[in-house]
């Protein structure tokens, strides 16, 4: 077996969250910044499916209710996140409506699923390439805060359709369901520990080489 | 030798300096371990302290003028967030809130305490503190988003009203270019490793 490069976890050692400092994960503490040290964030797969689980919950709410109302002249429109998308499509204004398709119904979808496989990737029940997988946890935390441009498309529309009678814009509950997503997303993605994807594939490739030696971790 | 672990794989490296402009990789799953930014404090102070009077403009400046039936309305970042808040909405606006004003403002000037001193091989009382602080309100400073939550609004409501960028739009888009700088410039190891040597 060819020898891997050698791990910090190893040796006991942690690189701290905050500063990157190595130290060695006894102390408690980094001695540089103050912050926790961990050799794996706790609970990481944990933590990351209950996330997951409640942004999966909400994101019904979230695609259903209406995030706002529009009164023109007495008219009250309620409209959701797809009716929404649907109005710049009918108007021909594609590449609007494709940004608001991705970053709104996509990205929160795609974020949840990708997570999902990780987190089963990282405890060993499908094995794809951790290199694979980094990327997509990579992304996922690049591309999670861009669903919250249409809760501010809704906030700015508050604060500027406000013309009494003629014409007011009001947010609606499924405002606050869509944020609870893309927020819940976010905290999934911060609490899911990359490093578990590699652990497991060492872990693999220890046991299918040398099945008799003992775990020395 | 100093050393350096991947936060993304766990592999250990030992950690030689690189020259300037370029970065160090794992050898293991290629992720950038730590970079050496050319004149990194100067450009981080900088971009801070031009981030900061920016935010002077955009908060003094309406974002656009919306016209109709009579009647004019302006956009600014706190009415974004205060309107909501005042139609009951309370959680959204103060999200709103926090990731277009608190979060920009903070990052600005705990940049800025942390790495005005270090220019001078000093550090501010308190900066550990701070740089934690900056870490940790990063991922909420959502400004790039909400200009385009602008841009989008801007098409939506183009057909129904007469609107007119205001002073604060332009402040805005460029007060995004300087916060991604003044991120960009410096590498979190070297800043740290900066305030260790500086003692506090």
């Amino acid at each position: 077996m060819r020898r891997r490069l050698p791990k910090a976890s190893d040796e006991g050692l942690a690189g701290c969250h905050t500063c990157g400092k190595v130290a060695a994960v006894s102390e408690g503490r980094c001695p540089r910044c103050g912050g926790k040290l961990h050799l794996r964030k706790p609970a990481s797969v944990q933590r990351t499916v209950a996330f997951l689980l409640a942004a999966a919950a909400l994101y019904v709410p979230a695609n259903i209710l209406p995030v706002m109302v529009m009164s023109e002249w007495g008219d009250v429109m309620e409209s959701t996140i797809l009716e929404g998308m649907v109005e710049f499509w009918k108007r021909e204004a594609y590449p609007i409506a494709v940004v608001i398709f991705v970053a709104s119904i996509m990205i929160p979808l795609i974020k949840i699923v990708a997570l999902s496989w990780l987190c089963a990737a990282a405890t060993g029940r499908v094995k794809p390439s951790p290199q694979v997988l980094g990327r997509i946890y990579w992304f996922t935390e690049l591309l999670g805060r861009w669903s919250m441009v249409d809760i501010f498309v809704v906030s700015i529309l508050v604060a500027l359709v406000q013309f009494g009678t003629v014409m007011t814009v009001e947010p609606r509950p499924g405002a606050l369901a869509f944020g609870g997503v893309v927020v819940l997303t976010m905290f999934a993605a911060m609490s899911f520990d990359p490093r578990l994807l590699w652990d497991q594939l060492d872990l693999e490739q220890a046991t299918d080489t040398i099945p008799a030696l003992p775990d020395n971790e | 030798m100093q050393r350096v672990v991947c936060h993304f794989c766990d592999t250990l490296h030992e950690a030689p300096a690189v020259p300037e402009g370029t970065a160090a990789r794992c050898l293991r799953c290629g992720v950038v371990l730590y970079q050496n930014r050319p004149a990194s404090l100067v450009r981080t102070t900088a971009f801070s302290l031009a981030a900061l009077a920016l935010m002077g403009i955009v908060h003094g400046f309406p974002f656009l003028i919306m016209r109709a039936g009579g009647m004019q309305t302006e956009l600014s970042l706190y009415r974004a967030a205060h309107e909501l808040v005042k139609e009951g909405s309370l959680v959204i606006g103060w999200g709103v809130g926090l990731c277009t004003i608190v979060a920009p403002l903070m990052m600005a000037c705990g940049m800025l305490y942390v790495c005005t001193p270090l220019l001078f091989g000093r550090a501010a009382p308190g900066a550990r503190v701070v740089a934690r602080w900056i870490s940790l309100t990063e991922p909420w400073n959502m400004i790039e988003v909400f200009l385009l939550g602008v841009l989008v609004s801007l098409l939506k409501l183009g057909q129904l009203a007469d609107l007119e960028f205001g002073t604060g739009f332009w402040a805005f888009a460029a007060l995004m270019v300087c916060m991604a700088a003044a991120v960009a410039g410096i590498d979190r190891n070297e800043l740290w490793d900066r305030l260790e040597v500086a003692g506090e």
